[in-house]
């Protein structure tokens, strides 16, 4: 890193803001406009709001003199993704009284609200509260939601992953006062002169950090996408330890081919006992190498390509104290969700409802379920929903309420592993439509797919209405990332078990052309598959696209014809 | 500027068209009133009159809300005037029961207002003379001309109170009650004529006209004379939906040009407008009477008639208009038997939205498209979405001047302004801002505006983040009811802000209320009463510094 390249501005924000205040409660007040000034909507990140505006309004709004329609975002802190009813049931009232009527079950485990106008927005945050929930650190520069395998039906081990998640959640958590004082009681803790961030310190990390917790064979939530990540190993039916993923990341930026989506390496074991040190020195060696004048380089993934892994290993091991033990063995065998019903090894009986790109807009059946007070609701990585821990004699009862509201309708293999981002009309990052436009490109598909007889088969399929990556696009078999509207770059060959990125296909195609270039290879696909082959693995094997292997090779060995 | 052919010498031609060149269109306006009037004054009299041996005084009443029982009043005074009298005219906000104890001759010239309710500037005069201790006023002669809108139930009301109360404290009637209603310019001139006629000869005056007064100190606008009658046809240069295309409701903002037309609005006036009645309503009017091919009739109706509000005084089931009775009828109708069911269609008014001095020959309007649903009919107000749905940019609009001259910016530009104006009620409030803005006034603003969402409902929000940046509006509060579970509306803001409130009252602020007169200023009125106190209130409005434009 040259020393003559100056911090990007955001270090500034953060280092003036009095550990996350800014403006923001000033702002609050001002009834002339929806929004905050331009600083504070950098800082609000970090309380877990961003702003944004209603895109499909931004043409019309300046002729009527109205400003942008702005509204926010608003983001849950949900460590491993559970939530008991009494708190959906607080989280759906937020999203019918605050917010646009709907929620959003995200990637990250967590609940989006969307369309909160200012007036709305403390209250929004006030009925969370009130419910034991709260959105700090759920955006910004922080260790983001810390997200954990869903697996309520292996109770001993989902207790374990769980708990870990929730101890290096807590662990990292910013200790400013900020949030509650800002959202919730109004209180002036002296202006946060006298607060201290003991391992963030006041400028916070270089950019945003996220950590994962898996545990074989099921690698649900993609853990090698992540900043850090920890794999569980198992031995008789008890975690021993993690072996440790680092230098994992999905976002890029179209054009800049020194950007680009990495998968984690893999670095060692730890004992469970270390893992949340381990959490708190990857955090430390990133907030001190890492890169904070350009943001487009600042994740742990680029610091350790720039550093070397071995590097980067010695300075963590140094900080820690102790060197790593040699990774356990581990195989993933998937990264889905089971939809539908599953018994638990307790006993009791667990509902994956399917979601379609995690956006709930009935919320009446799930308030009856909720209203039932039993068991727990879990947010899983795929953006679909857990209902856990029904007793077996309730389970009639569930399973009714499904069928009356129409929650438990059947759907094909493509669309059961499709995953969408917001994208327009609020993500001020969209290029392109994402989660309006997914389902009816899986419905031609799904025509296709029929027609060559794999209308069952689990094929993974994920879009993002930009590179950023929200819906881990590169780890899709197909992959689509939005480059204008209508527009999308095609990815294919990741694998299905999410260790293996995918490459870029096509460059700029819309719909039809995406039909068009998909048709001949799922029905090679159909024809000529290996037993248990699966689609990714195929295309790589029939010659369509080469395998991508490592991050910084994600551009590479394309055809002269996509080269950019 | 004078042609060659004016009928003076080249010399003069030329010392005429170098001062008029130097004149603003201000003076220009001025200046042709004052030839208008000066040829007025020095016309030939006519022959035989002899001056009155006295001018017999008259006291001209009068209870306004909108202005239409002022300028009634006005017109009675040049009338009187003409005929003799030594005529004066009093506004009941200035004046008491007991001051017109003693008066000879009085005309009374009342609007009701609401449901029934005299007018907010009345009121402590209605008070007093209904009050037991009420002075009496034996010896008075008067008459009353009252003003109301047959679409309200208690039509004429205050008139008709007035009349009676006059009559029971021992006041001599001279000329029976005439109830107008909006068409009232005819048979109110036509009352006034009449009724000072009789006054006359109940004085035994000698016939009037020997005296005519010169009224130098007539406004501009007065001169520009564009009435109901004969509006001015001022083109739509920008035709704008405000309310977003996700809004509950559909408000307008209209730019007309008046430009020749020599409308010298000030802040606070409006702008009637002659509206065109909706072309498929009218042709179910003619449907349901049989008249369907009476081409000559539907031109009438679509410019001449109010083909909705019904004239008759049965009992009709609410919400029911001309069309209803009409259809539930279904029965065949001569042009005379259904031109005899209508009233004339009358003018709109609308408040005006601009200052001249911020935008010149101009006039910019707020108009909210009134739309309901009755009887499984789909209702349209007559003018709003004439304007809404009809006209667009190069269209013409016919529109005269309608002063409201109690509606104004203090005179004073460092007194702190209240104004409270959600909805369309915040038009003369964009005036006011346009206005201070332009003449550089310094004393504070504070607007309250209200309406249904923030994201789709805040009118001109643009212009009010522009007029707080640059410091001319001092304080901006929102009330919109229907963001939230709970309803809100500015009453509740203004209660919020009541410290504030009661500071600026005691820094000398005026208060502005504009908007639904139902509900809004009800409410308001009662808030601020319950904020400043009833009695400091009622203080406020005495000296001019609690004004309302309510509808």
């Amino acid at each position: 890193m040259s020393a003559a390249r100056p911090p990007s501005p955001n270090e500034s924000i953060k280092a003036n803001s009095r550990f996350l205040r800014g403006t923001i409660a000033d702002g609050l007040t001002r009834v002339e406009t929806g929004s905050l000034s331009d600083d504070d909507q950098q800082l609000t990140k970090f309380h877990g709001i961003y702003v944004q505006d209603d895109r499909d309004l931004r043409a019309e709004r300046g002729r009527k003199k109205l400003e942008k329609a702005f509204i926010f975002m608003a983001r849950l802190r949900v460590p491993g993704g559970v939530l008991t009813p009494h708190q959906w049931l607080a989280a759906e009232r937020v999203a019918r009284e605050r917010g646009n009527g709907t929620l959003r079950l995200t990637t990250r485990q967590t609940i989006q609200f969307h369309g909160i106008i200012k007036s709305n927005l403390r209250h929004a945050i006030r009925g969370l509260n009130e419910a034991m929930l709260d959105t700090i650190a759920a955006c910004g520069d922080v260790n983001r939601n810390v997200i954990a395998r869903v697996n309520p039906w292996q109770s001993r081990t989902h207790a374990e992953v769980a708990e870990l998640a929730g101890a290096i959640g807590g662990h990292l958590l910013p200790k400013t006062r900020a949030w509650h004082e800002i959202w919730i009681d109004g209180e002036k803790h002296s202006g946060g002169e006298e607060e201290d961030e003991p391992i963030y310190g006041r400028t916070y990390m270089p950019r945003k950090f996220k950590i994962a917790v898996a545990l074989p064979p099921h690698n649900d939530v993609d853990v090698f996408a992540h900043d850090l990540g920890f794999i569980a190993i198992e031995q008789d039916g008890r975690i021993v330890g993690y072996n440790v993923v680092v230098g994992g990341g999905m976002g890029m930026t179209h054009g800049e081919a020194d950007t680009f989506p990495r998968t984690g390496d893999v670095i060692g074991f730890c004992s469970t006992g270390q893992a949340v040190d381990v959490a708190e020195q990857v955090v430390t060696v990133q907030r001190d190498f890492g890169d904070r004048s350009d943001r487009k380089h600042a994740r742990l993934k680029y610091t350790i390509e720039r550093m070397g892994l071995d590097a980067f290993r010695a300075e963590l091991e140094r900080r820690l104290g102790h060197a790593f033990e040699p990774a356990r063995e581990f195989a993933f065998t998937d990264n889905a969700d089971r939809l539908g019903w599953v018994q638990g090894d307790d006993g009791a009986w667990h509902y994956t409802l399917f979601v379609e790109n995690g956006r709930v807009r009935d919320l009446a059946g799930l308030h009856a379920i909720a209203e039932l007070d039993i068991g727990r609701f879990i947010i899983t990585p795929n953006q679909n929903l857990v209902l856990a821990d029904i007793p077996a004699d309730r389970k009639s009862e569930i399973a009714a309420l499904l069928q009356s509201h129409g929650l438990d309708t059947a759907v094909s293999g493509l669309r059961r592993n499709a995953l969408a981002c917001v994208a327009l009309p609020t993500c001020g990052l969209a290029l392109a439509e994402s989660e309006r436009y997914l389902p009816n490109l899986v419905a031609r598909l799904e025509d296709e797919l029929e027609r060559v007889g794999l209308a069952q088969d689990d094929i993974t399929i994920r879009m993002t209405g930009c590179p950023n990556g929200c819906a881990r696009p590169y780890l899709a078999e197909i992959g689509l990332v939005g480059r204008s509207p209508g527009l999308y770059n095609l990815y294919l060959g990741g694998a299905f078990d999410g260790t293996r990125m995918n490459k870029l296909y096509r460059r700029d195609v819309g719909g039809d052309a995406i039909v068009a270039a998909l048709v001949p290879l799922f029905r090679g696909y159909a024809e000529r598959r290996a037993p248990g082959e699966r689609f990714g693995d195929y295309a790589i094997r029939a010659g369509h696209i080469r395998a991508t292997t490592a991050g910084n090779t994600f551009h590479a060995d394309l055809p002269p014809e996509l080269r950019s | 500027m004078l042609p060659e052919t004016a009928p003076f010498p080249a010399e003069q031609i030329a010392t005429l068209n170098r001062i008029i060149s130097g004149t603003s269109a201000e003076q220009r306006t001025w200046l042709s009133g004052f030839l208008a009037g000066f040829q007025a004054a020095n016309a030939p009299q006519p022959t035989g009159a002899a001056p009155p041996a006295r001018r017999a005084p008259l006291t001209i009443l009068f209870a306004t809300e909108s202005g239409n029982a002022e300028a009634l009043a006005d017109t009675a005074r040049k009338a009187a005037g003409k005929l003799g009298f030594a005529a004066r005219v009093l506004d009941m906000a200035d004046t008491t029961p007991a001051q017109v104890a003693g008066v000879q001759n009085v005309l009374v010239i009342a609007s009701t207002w609401g449901e029934g309710d005299p007018p907010q500037r009345a009121i402590d005069f209605h008070a007093a003379l209904m009050a037991d201790d009420a002075p009496r006023l034996d010896g008075v002669r008067y008459a009353v001309l009252a003003l109301g809108d047959r679409a309200y139930a208690k039509f004429c009301e205050t008139g008709r109170l007035f009349d009676e109360r006059f009559a029971a404290l021992g006041a001599t009637r001279v000329a029976e009650r005439i109830e107008c209603d909006l068409d009232y310019e005819a048979p109110a001139g036509a009352w006034i004529d009449a009724t000072l006629g009789t006054l006359q000869a109940e004085l035994g005056e000698p016939e009037a006209g020997a005296v005519i007064h010169v009224d130098f100190a007539r406004s501009p606008a007065e001169v520009a004379a564009w009435s109901r009658s004969r509006p001015f046809e001022a083109e739509v240069t920008e035709h704008i939906r405000l309310s977003g295309s996700r809004s509950t409701s559909d408000t307008w903002h209209v730019e007309l040009s008046l430009e020749g037309a020599g409308i010298a609005y000030e802040p606070g006036d409006s702008l009637g407008f002659v509206p065109m009645n909706d072309s498929a309503l009218v042709d179910a009017v003619l449907d349901a009477t049989g008249l369907a091919d009476n081409e000559p009739l539907r031109a009438r109706l679509l410019e001449q008639f109010d083909i909705t509000t019904l004239t008759g005084s049965e009992p009709r089931p609410d919400g029911w208009q001309v069309i209803d009775v009409l259809e539930a009828a279904r029965q065949p109708l001569t042009e005379a038997q259904l031109l005899a069911r209508l009233r004339p269609l009358a003018p709109r008014y609308y408040s005006i939205a601009s200052s001249r001095k911020a935008i010149g020959d101009q006039a910019h309007l707020l108009v909210a498209a009134v739309r309901h649903e009755a009887h499984g009919r789909a209702r349209s107000g007559v003018a709003s979405v004439d304007v809404a749905e009809r006209r667009k940019v190069g269209d013409r609009l016919k529109v005269f001047l309608k002063p409201n001259t109690h509606f104004r910016l203090p005179n004073d530009p460092e007194r702190p302004v209240i104004m409270i104006g959600p909805g369309t009620g915040v038009a003369p409030f964009r005036a006011f801002m346009q206005e201070r803005d332009a003449v550089g006034a310094r004393g504070r603003n504070w607007l309250v505006f209200g309406h249904r969402n923030y994201t789709h409902d805040f009118l001109y929000q643009l212009d009010w983040q522009d007029l707080l940046k640059r410091g001319v509006l001092t304080r901006l509060d929102v009330a919109f009811s229907r963001d939230q579970p709970e309803k809100r509306y500015v009453q509740h803001t203004l209660w919020d802000a009541r410290r504030e409130l009661h500071a600026w009252v005691q820094d000398g602020a005026a208060i502005y209320v504009c908007g639904d007169a139902n509900a809004m200023a009800k409410d308001v009125h009662t808030t601020l009463q319950q904020i400043l106190g009833e009695a400091a209130l009622d203080a406020l409005r005495r000296e001019g510094r609690y004004l309302r434009d309510v509808y």
